[in-house]
């Protein structure tokens, strides 16, 4: 239900062509890659390692990379977080599965989304396209929350005047509780809604998320007052 | 048991053993020592008794007027002391009442001996000396003279030197009991120190402590088994330590190899999909081709990913990803995601809220699903409930069920109820893992059949506690 | 508890003395006799014994006394010198009567000793004594013969 309402949602704005760097080391695994998501329609830059990422990164400026965790040279979390400080293109990592300790690890460097090697070309596309749908068709309005300013057609948030840059994900993700303040969002909806994910999502997404976006918009993230955790249930903007 | 006491325990029977030993043998050299001593004793007495009568009667008898007078009578009964009778034809000197008893008095007369016998009488016991006074000639013929004596002898100084004897052996066994419990206790203590170091040993290492071992102490029996079982700990922690590494390598190996296919795996999975979408334009035999080659890498990927949950349960790194899980929900969501709701009958509560890993329950439902599509024949059924603090998820089936000679097998890797079946879909390992990741959670499957037909398989994992 | 283990032991032991049948207990005592045996010689010149009615056996140093006597009215006659005191000191030991003689070595003739050995060694037989037995007949005046341990050539040991 929520997800076929989604996709007839976004239709219009998310079927358009993306680049993507894919950062990977092994040249089979990279060239099948490149392969089939230029199938899909991608537009697909490639490169071997970390070092050639970044560089690649700051003269290309891609719509979203791809990254595999495990590289030589400087690995997939320092690209991730180095990626992170420069911006907010948003990042899915590659892991190896069950690899609990990566996707954490990933996920605290800033990851917005993982896929599980050897990952399916047409599930990577179908997050690729989750990832960079960014909430664009919510009605055109400023929603107004103490400090916490939200621009839903400019897509810009200011806490107390300051503008505030956020990834697509944690900018759907404050869109998405906003609308409703003072409902409890659970983890399961959010993931459905926001990550576009199965009933299998994992919600460790969810709380990294949270916690970024907390430290971008509220005072003391400790106590937050726009995000706020409703224990055992989810998360719930304000009221504030 | 019997209701009769018998000793528990080697220290108690060692000492029994020992004190029953000790007390009888001493027992019976002072029983017959005393014997021995008492008959020795008697004889002794009524030797020295006899021989005291017949040194009276020698004394005074040369004085004695011969044929004697009543007067002589008197005179030789005087010198034999009380209780005596002297006669001589019809003359008759008596002391004290007569005991002479009439074998003695036809012993004297016939055989011209001097003769005892013992009797008791009033409670005391006597010794009756009789004999005859003979007439020696001067070339030695001895000729009787017609004079007999009878005297009685009282024995109660002997009798009660054989009490005393007899106090003194009961003494030396009554003696005899304490230090027979120390020696016991002793012999015991060196017999079963060895015994309990060996008990303490074996308990180590039934406990899997297999470093265990005992000091060997002396050259006895104990030693020698102290040795053996030292030898059969060595050869059985060499062999463990052996099985180990054959394990852990294996182990790795397996975990190794998956790792390794990882990587061209990746690169199929990305080119199969690219052979998938350009299918349309191809040639029959090509597209045919291209879609054997999707299907198979698919199921290459989930063999590999099959092996490598296996190898993480193995390694001990496989962990629990806790959450709140709506059990009724994820159960019809794994099903759904499958599609397989309208090939299985589904019966859960509204909602049943549970502690659980929501991705391991859902392989597990997977697993045994698939399986009772795959190997069962419909209607499928799945049931959800709560059974105390458990949550039970019954998988059945209307098939023939597991032959009697799989059940105890149908967890096991790679196991094949049916050689025919070698080519089935699933890697081998799915029930397996299912089992592992049921237990994972301190839970459990069992698989039965079900009494009309079909196998039957039951999931209990424990709901946990809500939070 | 301490009695009856007595008790037991007592059982085992024979509870002392039993009675018996009739046993053997040895040689009967001797003695007595209507008289005692003296010793004199006879006209050949050989030693004769004689019984003297005393209607008792009397002691060896009766004997030796009523012997020293003399053998009165008869045909024996003896050869030991008169003496006015007729009386023998007897000690017995186990192997030898010793005689204390009142008499001189020259007051008898080796006959007359022998009369004295005899008429001794026949009194300790005739009271039980054995027939192996010595005699000493000892002097009133140091001589050889006193040491000399006798025997009776009518009381022979063989029987």
């Amino acid at each position: 239900m929520v997800l076929r309402r989604w996709a007839g949602w976004s239709l219009s704005i998310l079927d358009r062509v993306a680049s993507i760097l894919l950062i990977e080391d092994d040249p089979l695994v990279r060239r099948g890659m490149e392969l089939a998501l230029s199938r899909l329609g991608h537009v697909v830059r490639t490169v071997p390692t970390g070092e050639d990422g970044l560089c690649e990164f700051r003269s290309s400026t891609p719509d979203i990379v791809v990254l595999d965790l495990m590289l030589p040279g400087i690995d997939g979390f320092e690209v991730c977080r180095e990626i992170r400080a420069r911006g907010d293109v948003p990042v899915i990592m590659l892991t190896a599965r069950g690899d609990d300790f990566d996707v954490v690890d990933g996920l605290a460097a800033g990851a917005d989304d993982y896929v599980v090697k050897p990952a399916q070309p047409t599930v990577l596309d179908a997050r690729i396209r989750a990832v960079l749908r960014r909430a664009s068709v919510v009605p055109a309005d400023v929603r107004v929350h103490a400090a916490l300013r939200i621009d839903t057609a400019g897509l810009v948030v200011t806490v107390r005047g300051e503008p505030v840059p956020l990834t697509p994900t944690e900018m759907r993700f404050l869109l998405t509780v906003s609308r409703a303040p003072g409902r409890v969002f659970s983890r399961e909806l959010l993931l459905q809604e926001v990550w576009e994910q199965d009933y299998l999502g994992d919600s460790r997404l969810v709380d990294n998320c949270v916690q970024r976006l907390r430290a971008k918009i509220e005072q003391d993230p400790a106590a937050p007052r726009y995000v706020q955790t409703v224990r055992g249930f989810g998360y719930r903007f304000g009221p504030v | 048991m019997t209701g009769r006491w018998r000793p528990r325990g080697l220290r108690s029977r060692l000492v029994v053993a020992f004190v029953l030993v000790t007390v009888s043998g001493a027992g019976a050299a002072a029983w017959s020592s005393a014997g021995s001593a008492s008959a020795a004793l008697v004889t002794s007495g009524e030797q020295r008794l006899a021989e005291t009568v017949t040194g009276q009667i020698a004394a005074v008898a040369p004085g004695l007027t011969y044929p004697p007078d009543q007067d002589a009578v008197e005179r030789l009964r005087v010198a034999v002391g009380p209780d005596t009778v002297v006669t001589y034809r019809d003359l008759a000197s008596a002391d004290g009442p007569d005991r002479t008893t009439a074998e003695l008095r036809a012993a004297v007369r016939t055989g011209q001996r001097l003769v005892t016998q013992r009797i008791t009488a009033d409670g005391t016991a006597w010794l009756l000396v009789g004999t005859p006074v003979m007439i020696t000639a001067v070339d030695g013929t001895r000729t009787p003279s017609g004079i007999e004596v009878y005297t009685a002898r009282d024995l109660t100084s002997v009798e009660q030197q054989i009490d005393g004897m007899a106090r003194a052996a009961a003494l030396t066994a009554g003696l005899a009991l304490p230090l027979a419990v120390l020696l016991a206790l002793l012999a015991a203590a060196s017999v079963l120190r060895p015994v309990r170091d060996l008990r303490d040993t074996a308990r180590r290492l039934a406990a899997g402590d297999m470093a265990a071992r005992s000091q060997p102490q002396g050259v006895d029996e104990l030693a020698d088994l102290t040795v053996t079982v030292n030898e059969m700990a060595e050869s059985v922690q060499a062999s463990m330590a052996a099985m180990q590494r054959m394990q852990v390598d294996a182990r790795r190996f397996v975990a190794d190899v998956s790792h390794e296919l990882r990587t061209p795996l990746s690169t199929l999975t990305a080119v199969v999909e690219v052979l998938g979408m350009s299918a349309d334009g191809m040639q029959a035999d090509a597209r045919e081709s291209a879609e054997l080659a999707i299907v198979e890498t698919q199921r290459l990927v989930r063999l590999v990913e099959d092996l490598m949950e296996v190898s993480r349960f193995d390694a001990g790194t496989a962990a629990l990803r806790i959450e709140d899980v709506d059990v009724a929900v994820a159960v019809r969501d794994c099903l759904r995601a499958r599609r397989w709701l309208d090939q299985v009958d589904v019966d859960t509560p509204a909602a049943l809220r549970a502690r659980l890993d929501r991705r391991r329950l859902d392989v597990v439902v997977a697993n045994l699903v698939g399986n009772a599509l795959r190997h069962g024949a419909p209607p499928v059924r799945v049931a959800v409930q709560a059974v105390g603090g458990q949550v039970s998820i019954e998988v059945t089936d209307s098939g023939p069920g597991l032959p009697d000679h799989v059940l105890p097998h149908v967890f096991d890797r790679f196991y094949k109820a049916d050689a025919a079946r070698t080519r089935t879909p699933g890697s081998g390992l799915g029930l397996a893992i299912a089992q592992e990741n049921a237990k994972l959670h301190g839970g459990g499957i069992t698989a039965t059949n079900r009494s009309g037909g079909g196998a039957r398989f039951v999931v209990r994992l424990p709901a946990g506690e809500r939070g | 508890m301490k009695r009856a283990w007595l008790a037991v032991v007592l059982l085992l032991v024979g509870c002392g003395v039993r009675p018996s049948g009739v046993v053997d207990g040895g040689d009967p005592p001797t003695g007595v006799a209507p008289g005692v045996t003296l010793y004199f010689v006879n006209a050949r010149g050989e030693l004769e014994p004689q019984l003297r009615e005393t209607s008792r056996l009397g002691s060896i140093s009766e004997a030796l006394s009523l012997l020293l006597t003399g053998p009165g009215t008869s045909s024996l006659h003896s050869e030991i010198a008169d003496t006015p005191a007729p009386r023998v000191t007897v000690v017995t030991s186990s192997q030898v009567i010793r005689l204390v003689l009142p008499l001189t070595v020259q007051e008898v003739t080796p006959l007359g000793i022998d009369q004295i050995v005899c008429t001794a060694l026949g009194v300790h037989v005739q009271s039980g004594g054995a027939r192996t037995m010595k005699v000493q007949a000892r002097f009133t005046q140091p001589a050889a013969e006193s040491d000399v341990e006798r025997t009776c050539p009518l009381i022979t040991t063989g029987g």
